[in-house]
Order: C-alpha cells, then sequence, then structure tokens
C-alpha cells in the first residue's frame, strides 16, 4: 500500500509538472473555451464579456476591427478560407461560433466540437435587426443573459443619443464609400449594417438603388453624379492606394460631382463591414461625430 | 454559316461600326443634345457625356484598336493563330508586378502604375519567350509556356491575395478589366503611344510578311528573322502592356479581331495590319456599349474584359475546329535528358523509399500552437492524426494521379508542355463547384463535391465529343482546355470584382487546397490512385508505340483512335479524381514526368512510375511547406506545389534548351 500511494504521488507529481495546465486552469481544461470564427461574432463575444479561445484572422484584426481590441492571449486560426484545423483541435474547445459562409468546413468543425452557425449576411436580410436577435441568443448560449440585455440597452440609448444629436443639425444625406480605384468605388445600403445604422440615427442614404446580397454595390465614380444635390460623401478607410484621393483630385468629372464642388467630402476610419452591433455602435459614433463637426 | 456573309473585311469593319455607333446613340439617347446648350449653368448629364461617355467611347476604339494590333504582329511572328498578349501570360505578370508594388511599396504606386505593369510584363515575356521558343518555335509550345508563365503569375498573386484579401480587392476590378473613366487622360494618354507603335508596326510591314516564308525562306533572301521577330514581338508586348496598364485585362480581343480579319479574306499580313485594329475597335465599341447597356438595365457591375472573353470564347473554340493539325515527329526519346547512363535497379525502390520517409515526416513533423517546431508528442496522436494524415495521404495520391496523367498527355502529344490542368477538367470542376455556391444555400463539402463531379464529367464527355471530330487529335483537346479555362477565370474575375464574398471561396478552391480533405476522402484518393495504377500498366505498351506513328502501330495491330481515345479517357479520370480531392492547380502533373526523365527514366512505363513518384513527392513537400511556412495560416498545396515546381521546371527546360535555342536563334 505504502509503495502504491509514493508511486502515484510521484505520478500526480510527474504529471502536475508536464501539463502545468492541469494544475493552473483546471475548470478549463475540461470545459474548453469558445472559437469564433467570425469578427462580427468575436467582437460580440467580446461585448458580452467572454474572451474567445481563438478566432480566425486575429493578425488582421487591429487593422480591420480596431475596437473592440482583442486581447493578445486569444490564439490565430488562419485565414477563414483555410482554418487551421490542428491548432483548433489541440484547444480542445468547447463551442465553435460560424456563419453559413463557412458551411463547406462544417462538417470537419464538427468533429472538434458542437457548432453554432450565426447566420446574419446569408439571407439578404437586415443586417443591424438580425445582429440584435444574434446578440440576444448568444447570451442565451453563452450564459451571459443580462449582459447580453445589458449590451443591447446600451446600444439602443447609444443610437437614441446619436439620432437626439443628429436632429438637432438638419443632416445632410450621406453617401458611404470604400474607393476601389480611382475610377471605382464599393456604395453601401441596401440590407447592410451601416444602412440599418442610418435608418436608427435618422440620416437619409444618399444611394437609394439596388445592391447586391450584403448590402453594397460596385460602381463607377460617374454614377455618383445621380446623388442628390446636397449629399456628403463620406469614404471610408484604408485609402489604397494611400495617394488616391491626390489622384482623384486630377480627374476632371471628380471636380464636377456635386458634393466635391462644394467640398462636402469626408474621410471615416474603417468600420467592419460584416460586423455586428458593437460596429454598428462604432460606426453610429464616429459618423455623429463626423456630422458635428461639419454642422 | 455567317462567315459567309462578310465576304470582305471592310464589310465587317461597316457592321461592327454600324452596330456600335447605333448602341452608343441609342445609349447615349437624347442628351447628345445637351452639347448645344450654352455652357453657363451646371447640367449633371452634360458632365457624363463629356467626362465620361465621350472618353469612354474613345478609348474602346484606342484600346480595342491596340490590342488587335498586338495580336496581330504577335501572330503573324510566332506564325501562330492563337497568339495574344493574354495567351503569352504577359497580363499575368504585369498583375503580378501591381500586387506585389500595392503590398510594398505602395507609395510608388502613384506616380509609376504604368511603369510597373510595363516591367511586369515585360519580364514574363522574355520569360515565355526563353522557354517557349526552343525547338523552332512551334506554336503550341509558345502558347503553352506563355500559360504556364501566366500559371505561376497568377498563383503567386494568389498567394498574396489570399492573405490580404480585403487590401487588395481593387485589383479584382482592374483584372477583369473596366473601361470606366473619368476624364481624358486615359485616351490622350494612350493616343500618342499607340501611334508611335502603329508607326514601328507599318515600317515592319515588309520584313514580317517574309516571315510567311518560313524561317529558312526568310533567311534566303536576307532577313535576319531573330531582329524581326524579337522586335515585332516587343512592340506587342509594349503595346498589350501600355493598355492593360491604363484600364486593366481585357482578353479575347487580341485573339479575336484578326482571326476574323483573316476569315474575311484579308490573305496578306499588310492587310491584316490594317483591318485587324479597325475590327478590334469595332469589336470592343459593341462589347462595351452592350455592357453599358446591361449593366444600366440590372444595376449590376459588369467589367468589360469580362464580357470580352465570354464573347471571345466561342470564336476561338470555333477556331480550333479550322485550325490545322501539324504532323508531329515522335516526341524526343532520346533528346532532352542530359544523362544517358543505365537507369539502376534500386532506383524505384530507392523512390518508394523516399516516399515512405517523406510522408512519415510530413505527417509527424509540424508546428504546435505557440509556433515552435515539434515532432507531434504520442499524447497528441489521436486528436491531431485525424486532421494531418488525410491532407499528407490526399495530396501524395492525387499528385501521383497528375504525374501519371501527364506522362500519358506529354508523351501523345508529343509535346513536353502539356499538362493535365490545360485538358478542362479542372475548370469544368472549378465551374460545378460555383454552380453549388450559387444555387445551394450554405453548400458543405459534400454538396461541392458532387457538382464539382458533375462539371468534371460535363468537360470530359464534351472533350471527348471534340475528340471525335478530331481523330482525338491531342492538340485540339488541349486548347479546347485552355480556352474553357480562360473562360472560368473572366467568370470568377466578375464575381471578385463585383465584391462576392463567395468568390473568395471559388479562389481558394481553385488555389488547391488540402484543408478540406477529411478521412473519407483520403481514402478515397488512395483507392482511385491504387485503381488508376493497376489500369495505367497495360497502357505502358500503346504510350510506347503511339508515338512512332500510325503505320508502326497499325503494323503491330493497335488501333489508333481507340488507344488515343482509351489513354484520354485514362488520363481525364486520374485528373477529375485528383481535381476533386485537391482542387485544380498544380504544376505537379507538368513537372514530375519531366524529373523523371531527367532522372533518366524514359521507358513509357518507367517514365509513368517515375513521374508520378516525382509529382507525389513534389506536392508532398508542397503541402508540408504550406501548412508550415506561415504557420498558423495555411497555403494552398496547389499553389505552393506552382511555386517550387516552375523553377524546377524551368531550370530543366533550360538546361535542355541551349541547343535548340542556338539553332532557333541563328
Amino acid at each position: 500500500m505504502p509503495q502504491d500511494l509514493r508511486f502515484s504521488r510521484r505520478l500526480l507529481m510527474t504529471l502536475a509538472l508536464t501539463m502545468p495546465w492541469s494544475i493552473s486552469r483546471p475548470a478549463q481544461a475540461d470545459e474548453g473555451g469558445i472559437v469564433s470564427l467570425d469578427y462580427g461574432l468575436a467582437s460580440t463575444m467580446l461585448m458580452l464579456g467572454v474572451t474567445p479561445a481563438a478566432v480566425v484572422a486575429r493578425a488582421d484584426w487591429q487593422q480591420w476591427v480596431v475596437d473592440p481590441p482583442m486581447p493578445e492571449s486569444v490564439a490565430d486560426l488562419g485565414t477563414a478560407t483555410e482554418i487551421n484545423l490542428e491548432v483548433l483541435a489541440r484547444l480542445k474547445p468547447s463551442l465553435i461560433l460560424s456563419t453559413p459562409f463557412l458551411a463547406a468546413s462544417r462538417s470537419q468543425l464538427e468533429t472538434i466540437a458542437p457548432v453554432r452557425e450565426v447566420d446574419i449576411y446569408g439571407g439578404g436580410r437586415e443586417a443591424l435587426p438580425a445582429s440584435i436577435v444574434a446578440t440576444r441568443d448568444l447570451g442565451k448560449l453563452l450564459r451571459r443573459e443580462s449582459q447580453a440585455t445589458a449590451f443591447l440597452a446600451h446600444a439602443e440609448a447609444n443610437f437614441a443619443d446619436c439620432n437626439r444629436r443628429i436632429a438637432e443639425l438638419s443632416a445632410p444625406p450621406v453617401a458611404l464609400v470604400t474607393l476601389m480605384d480611382e475610377r471605382h468605388v464599393r456604395i453601401y445600403g441596401g440590407s447592410g449594417l451601416y444602412q440599418g445604422t442610418l435608418d436608427r440615427l435618422g440620416v437619409k442614404n444618399a444611394w437609394q438603388a439596388e445592391t447586391n446580397f450584403w448590402g453594397f454595390q460596385t460602381i463607377t465614380i460617374e454614377q455618383l453624379i445621380s446623388l442628390p444635390e446636397n449629399t456628403h460623401l463620406m469614404i471610408f478607410e484604408p485609402l489604397t492606394p494611400p495617394d488616391i484621393l491626390q489622384r482623384l483630385d486630377d480627374s476632371p468629372l471628380w471636380h464636377e460631382l456635386p458634393f466635391a464642388r462644394a467640398g462636402r467630402v469626408s474621410v471615416l476610419p474603417g468600420v467592419l463591414m460584416f460586423g455586428m452591433v458593437r460596429e454598428a455602435i462604432r460606426f453610429a459614433e464616429l459618423l455623429t461625430d463626423r456630422l458635428e463637426q461639419l454642422a | 454559316m455567317s462567315v459567309r456573309l462578310f465576304r470582305s473585311p471592310a464589310t465587317v469593319v461597316f457592321i461592327l461600326f454600324l452596330l456600335g455607333l447605333s448602341l452608343s446613340a441609342w445609349n447615349i439617347g437624347r442628351d447628345a443634345w445637351l452639347l448645344f446648350e450654352p455652357a453657363g449653368h451646371y447640367d449633371p448629364k452634360r458632365v457624363l457625356l463629356v467626362y465620361s461617355t465621350f472618353p469612354r467611347f474613345m478609348t474602346a476604339l484606342l484600346v480595342g484598336a491596340a490590342l488587335a494590333l498586338s495580336g496581330v504582329m504577335l501572330q503573324q511572328s510566332l506564325r501562330n493563330p492563337l497568339a495574344s498578349p493574354t495567351t503569352l501570360g504577359t497580363s499575368a505578370g504585369a498583375n503580378l508586378s501591381l500586387v506585389l508594388s500595392l503590398l510594398f511599396f505602395p507609395s510608388s504606386q502613384g506616380f509609376g502604375r504604368d511603369t510597373i505593369a510595363i516591367a511586369g510584363a515585360a519580364v514574363s515575356a522574355c520569360l515565355v519567350f526563353a522557354i517557349g521558343s526552343r525547338k523552332g518555335a512551334s506554336p503550341l509550345s509558345f502558347i503553352l509556356s506563355g500559360l504556364m508563365i501566366g500559371l505561376w503569375c497568377s498563383a503567386l498573386s494568389a498567394v498574396f491575395v489570399l492573405m490580404n484579401d480585403r487590401y487588395l480587392s481593387g485589383l479584382f476590378i482592374w483584372g477583369a478589366g473596366s473601361l470606366a473613366l473619368q476624364g481624358w487622360t486615359v485616351p490622350f494618354s494612350l493616343l500618342p503611344k499607340i501611334i508611335a507603335c502603329v508607326v514601328v508596326a507599318g515600317l515592319m510591314v515588309r520584313p514580317m510578311s517574309l516571315m510567311e516564308l518560313g524561317d529558312a525562306g526568310a533567311l534566303s533572301v536576307g532577313l535576319s528573322v531573330r531582329k524581326v521577330r524579337v522586335l515585332a514581338i516587343a512592340v506587342a508586348v509594349i503595346l498589350s502592356a501600355f493598355v492593360t496598364s491604363a484600364v486593366g485585362i481585357i482578353g479575347f480581343v487580341g485573339l479575336v479581331a484578326p482571326a476574323i480579319a483573316r476569315l474575311a479574306g484579308a490573305r496578306r499580313f499588310a492587310q491584316q495590319l490594317v483591318w485587324s485594329p479597325l475590327i478590334g475597335a469595332g469589336l470592343l465599341l459593341v462589347t462595351d456599349e452592350t455592357v453599358k447597356l446591361l449593366s444600366a438595365a440590372f444595376g449590376a457591375f459588369l467589367p468589360t474584359g469580362s464580357m470580352t472573353a465570354l464573347f471571345g470564347a466561342p470564336v476561338v473554340l470555333m477556331l480550333l475546329a479550322r485550325l490545322r493539325t501539324e504532323s508531329r515527329r515522335p516526341p524526343n526519346l532520346g533528346q532532352g535528358a542530359t544523362r544517358s547512363w543505365h537507369v539502376p535497379r534500386f532506383m524505384p525502390a530507392l523512390f518508394l523509399l523516399t516516399l515512405a520517409i517523406g510522408v512519415v515526416a510530413a505527417i509527424l513533423i509540424g508546428r504546435a500552437p505557440t509556433g515552435q517546431w515539434e515532432i507531434l508528442p504520442f499524447a497528441e496522436w489521436q486528436s491531431i492524426l485525424p486532421y494531418r494524415w488525410p491532407r499528407v495521404v490526399a495530396a501524395l495520391s492525387a499528385a501521383m494521379m497528375l504525374g501519371a496523367s501527364g506522362v500519358i498527355l506529354q508523351r501523345l502529344t508529343g509535346n513536353e508542355m502539356a499538362s493535365p490542368e490545360l485538358l478542362g477538367i479542372s475548370a469544368g470542376a472549378t465551374a460545378g463547384v460555383a454552380l453549388a455556391l450559387f444555387t445551394v444555400a450554405s453548400a458543405g463539402f459534400a454538396v461541392q463535391l458532387v457538382f464539382a463531379a458533375f462539371g468534371a464529367l460535363a468537360v470530359l464527355v464534351m472533350v471527348l465529343l471534340l475528340g471525335l471530330r478530331s481523330g482525338f487529335s491531342p492538340e485540339r483537346v488541349l486548347l479546347a482546355g485552355v480556352v474553357l479555362t480562360a473562360l472560368l477565370d473572366a467568370l470568377i474575375g466578375f464575381l471578385a470584382a463585383g465584391g462576392d464574398p463567395r468568390a473568395m471561396m471559388l479562389i481558394g478552391w481553385m488555389s488547391g487546397s488540402t484543408s478540406r480533405v477529411d478521412q473519407a476522402s483520403a481514402l478515397f484518393a488512395l483507392a482511385c490512385a491504387i485503381v488508376f495504377a493497376a489500369l495505367v500498366y497495360p497502357a505502358g505498351r500503346w504510350l510506347t508505340l503511339l508515338p512512332l506513328g500510325r503505320e508502326v502501330s497499325h503494323a503491330v495491330g493497335i488501333k489508333v483512335p481507340v488507344a488515343r481515345a482509351s489513354l484520354l479517357v485514362l488520363s481525364a479520370l486520374m485528373t477529375a479524381a485528383a481535381t476533386l480531392i485537391v482542387g485544380p492547380l498544380s504544376f505537379v502533373g507538368l513537372v514530375g514526368p519531366h524529373i523523371a526523365r531527367e532522372l533518366g527514366l524514359r521507358g513509357a512505363l518507367s517514365q509513368m512510375i517515375g513521374g508520378a513518384m516525382a509529382a507525389g513527392l513534389l506536392m508532398l513537400i508542397a503541402d508540408w511547406l504550406g501548412r508550415m511556412i506561415a504557420f498558423p495560416y495555411q497555403m494552398p498545396a496547389g499553389l505552393m506545389a506552382v511555386l517550387l515546381g516552375a523553377p524546377v521546371l524551368v531550370s530543366i527546360l533550360m538546361k535542355n534548351a541551349e541547343n535548340g535555342q542556338r539553332r532557333w536563334l541563328r
């Protein structure tokens, strides 16, 4: 008996030394973290007070999402088109949050952990209302219902506050674009997240024409001439290449566009296009601040 | 049928311009009167007319003419009716140089986009020239080497695009060729450049006409074939680079316009030189006005370059039917490899041993989540191996099938640049996946696989039908594949230019990824490889005898069409199986056979075994590197195989080319 006891104690010591995680984080070793394969879902998790165990394209987070910051400890799963399954498997997650966009990987993901697909940009539905519903569902799923309620209340209060501030300004209609090159832009509207936010703020989108499934349209710059006279053009960062504004300046037609003639052009910091409620808040604040500055 | 209507090139030009002008009149409509109004007040419609509609009209004409001129110069100097700026890979080279400069020197874009694109085009043109010009510069070898350089440049661009898709999305529009303009800068800067090239081309009419006599004939009348050819190609490449750097890649005009000129009766080179640019200008005008009409009707973004491919591809397929099949000498059985030592007995065993070690190493050596190198600890085997071994096994099996398929195609065509990717089967499979992504909501891997299989099968049937008509002439089958691939590229370019996220999934699929391979599909791949290995074995005899010519084959009792058809089907099936598992793009089917021959394996069967194993080994390394190099980010194995395989291939070809090239460059 004593011998056995000694043996097992040594074994325990060895185990403890070789696998430090089993001592320092006993609970989480069994439970496993939650992994997000989508930026929007990951930022929502952060807002509910849950740090993801890993996200895809962790390295680019700072460039495309900016806020909320992603903690350093979060693992990187590589690109969404080639998710690193080995890293994922070793994390032994308890849940994988995914989107229908990644359906092709689903059967593989399911061998690692249960997969929960959250559909926001799949069915051509309105992105902001869908995000709010998804946030509430996520709150239930992660047992953070009170945090979800508080976060959504914070969002509503934020939208209401921005709406009130904008109402005082009699803001012009805005056109939201990303410059693709000096001849083409992507313009946002339709069912997208930006349109939903504009609706909440009571700002009119100058672009009322058709958009694709995801709420944007690629158009040529001369098509912007059809926008209403008093439109204010908002250009999202990043500007690629960096000198593109100077090059637009060389284009005679650009100077003939109504907003360019009147100098109603601003550059806004980038906001994740395929985001959720947190990104909508960020966009609402950026836009409201800018409109106040302009007024 | 309609060809007879166009009795003379002038009629064709007249019809094209009539159509183009009426379309633009329709598009402009009543706005034209605005030009005659007093200029005092601001009218947006008038602004559009002056700064967008008219410059775009002019640019369409200029670009169409320039590309057609470039095409006619290339086709004449290479004596190849299928040469064009896009088929020679120069556009892909320009694209790659733009990608690199955008990523690494973003600010240099401002002052030197033209220069950057032209430099890229020039470098790739030189490479194509160097590789394609061996052995009398046969039309097919030029086309295929252009295609290979194009593939390589596209692969490298794709690696960067996949890693930076958000940042580089503007390049997709450039790649799809848009003629949208907001001022007169583009047409005014193109005009003098094009005029200069036209003048040089005009001065070259006589010497270039003499090239119709053939290299020997031209030489006998005192022409320096080499100088004329180099100059002509330089003019052509510069022309297309000017256009490409200004408006992006616009394919097929340079290929189709000279062909139409010839069909309409422009026999002499001087006639073609005059009529092709006019036809090209008319063609692009009609296309662009149609694009405007369609995008106004559907509210969607349609890049002109994608549309020219859509219109042009059928014309090229039609041309294929008229292309003369050249009689080929037997492939260089004794030539090529520099070594001639006897293949040692232990060679196959050595190969097998290397492969076995490679498989074990690829499975066990890897990186921990922290990024540290490690030999996979036993404790993790159960959790990690199910995601690792299927990739290794699938990569190996698929590559071996591609390697064997490559040997069959190369020996059958007698062309060492033939490769399984060119059969068009890969394009068919990719089109199938595209269809799945667009028709089935959230298509899973199994659904994609079924669609891909149908796509591959559809192309296989088409290839066979085409083969029946041409007596299974391998050249024609391959060229049809080239056209299908170009058509598919145009489709994906169109999707990507519009910003559709599904385009990234397609690009991912086309890059040849093993990341979606699970245990079942890996076992399927292995089973396919074993079954086909058994089937390939008896085909060895045919492959030895067929290249010796119809008479020899007949004398020993081989029915040539049956043998050819069986070999084509076998090679197509192997390609299809491999494509389904690891995607379409890889160099291994092309490189494997060359490595085998370089090692001295020259018998049909031994080259096939060696080629399969070399291809397998290359893919094994590519897949492993792809998983390791940017860990935890993964590079598609197919792209890595292209990047690894192309330099190997080029070095083998260049080494063997020295004699041939000297002969050609006399």
